[in-house]
């Protein structure tokens, strides 16, 4: 499974990197920041990541 | 004539009161009824379903953020960038997100606990002090000073005038009084800001006036009525946002003991519990917008340029647009939250309010543990949309922790 942002959609709520440090940092502008972009998640990861999904406000996020 | 206005008056005074006090039954009531509720105020339409309020914040071409025939807290400019829309409002928004961005914010963080230890010791030994007016007012308002590197001696000037910006109506008891008052302050805002733009254009520091004299869009500097609307945006949404926002968190604190046991054995916990209490909460209850053309929502007609009221204290716990919103869990890490707003317009300083509630409920958690409503006294909902708590007597251990 692998983790991206739609840039467009994002508005910089800041949870996702909150939820999932070690998949998405803040870029300068306070939006989210894949690191691992184009990578399967790993499985001690994927419940992080399933939270910053749910948590986007903006429906931003997807694990697919 | 006149009577039957001051029934009209009474009665929305009393429902403000009950939306307040009671938000998510109240809210629940209006859901039940419809998409829409005109009872709030006279000629506006409040949206009250989660999915129409995602889809208004999501629109700015459909719902405007550009007044329409009204001030803003006594300022008859648009202040930036709350009353802009796009594409404009993006070109501010690039230039501003980074100020408020979280490693910013950590580096403010410091000063932030500097000054909530200093308002904390002023009392401790006392074993008790009013939570609003000794913490949760003063301290957005010193942070704010730090940020734009005013002194920090003009504190009481400062709650002085947000108080005349969000509330003139508590402060004087005629309408048109109270107006008079608020548009005669945000000139002397204007005026005030204006001085220290011209000190810091002479005398530049590291300061956010500093960086608005030099900062440039699109390689043309602001000018001065845009620098002194970006300062006023920060003094309307900086402060009572943060004060409502600590009020609420301890309402609920005060009668959740489980909810204080788990901040005072693991530190950290705070993060989630105030993202879930400000879900829940809802201390920013509404926003505005202006329809750019005739539309309809659930049976409702609206008009251009009607104010629409987007009830996000209703968005928030409507189980209708995320399951499971209608249920309260401080531990939760999975729930889309709309306390900040959303779309473009997210709220600017997000990450500059969260710093601060987390520095000043660790801080006090570590250092009074215990604490209580002071005996007699129950808390009462201030009955405005910025929802809050305007006196909270609380008694403690005299010095808090042993």
């Amino acid at each position: 499974m692998k983790l991206s942002i739609d840039a467009e959609r994002c508005q910089g709520h800041g949870r996702c990197f909150e939820l999932a440090p070690d998949l998405i940092d803040a870029d300068d502008l306070g939006r989210g920041e894949v690191l691992v972009e184009g990578e399967d998640v790993p499985d001690a990861l994927i419940d992080a990541a399933r939270s910053a999904v749910r948590a986007c406000p903006e429906g931003a996020i997807t694990l697919s | 004539m006149y009577s039957q206005d001051s029934d009209e008056n009474e009665k929305r005074k009393a429902l403000a009161l009950e939306r307040s006090s009671t938000p998510r039954e109240y809210y629940a009531r209006l859901r039940s009824v419809g998409a829409t509720d005109g009872n709030e105020k006279p000629g506006a339409v409040q949206l009250v379903c989660r999915r129409d309020i995602e889809e208004a914040l999501r629109t700015p071409e459909l719902f405007s953020s550009v007044l329409v025939d009204t001030d803003i807290m006594g300022s008859v400019e648009p202040i930036i960038p709350l009353n802009v829309d796009p594409p404009e409002h993006v070109r501010y928004r690039r230039l501003l997100d980074p100020l408020f961005a979280p490693k910013h914010m950590a580096a403010l963080q410091p000063a932030v606990l500097g000054h909530t230890n200093a308002l904390i010791d002023s009392f401790i030994d006392r074993g008790s002090c009013d939570f609003s007016a000794e913490l949760a007012v003063p301290l957005p308002c010193s942070t704010f000073l730090t940020l734009l590197g005013l002194p920090v001696d003009e504190l009481s000037a400062l709650v002085r005038w947000k108080d005349i910006m969000i509330r003139a109506e508590t402060l004087v008891d005629n309408p048109d009084d109270a107006k008079q008052l608020q548009f005669d302050t945000a000139k002397d805002i204007y005026a005030r800001f204006g001085a220290e733009m011209a000190d810091r254009r002479t005398k530049p520091r590291e300061d956010l006036i500093t960086f608005l004299t030099t900062a440039e869009i699109e390689g043309s500097k602001l000018s001065d009525s845009e620098i002194l609307r970006i300062c006023f945006l920060l003094l309307a949404a900086g402060l009572d946002t943060v004060t409502i926002s600590l009020q609420c968190i301890f309402a609920y604190l005060l009668e959740h003991p489980e909810a204080r046991q788990m901040l005072i054995e693991k530190p950290g916990s705070e993060n989630l519990l105030i993202e879930e209490l400000l879900r829940w909460e809802t201390p920013v209850q509404q926003l505005t917008r202006f329809p750019t053309r005739d539309i309809e929502i659930g049976g409702c007609p609206i008009r251009k340029g009607q104010e629409v009221q987007l009830a996000l204290s209703s968005a928030n716990v409507d189980p209708d647009g995320v399951p499971g919103a209608d249920q309260v869990d401080v531990t939760r890490n999975d729930i889309r939250s709309l306390a900040f707003g959303g779309g473009p317009h997210r709220c600017l300083g997000s990450n500059l309010a969260r710093m601060e509630l987390r520095t000043v409920i660790r801080a006090w958690h570590d250092r009074i543990p215990e604490y209580a409503v002071a005996p007699g006294v129950t808390l009462q909902w201030n009955g405005s949309t910025l929802r809050g708590v305007d006196h909270m007597p609380l008694v403690f251990p005299a010095g808090g922790r042993a």
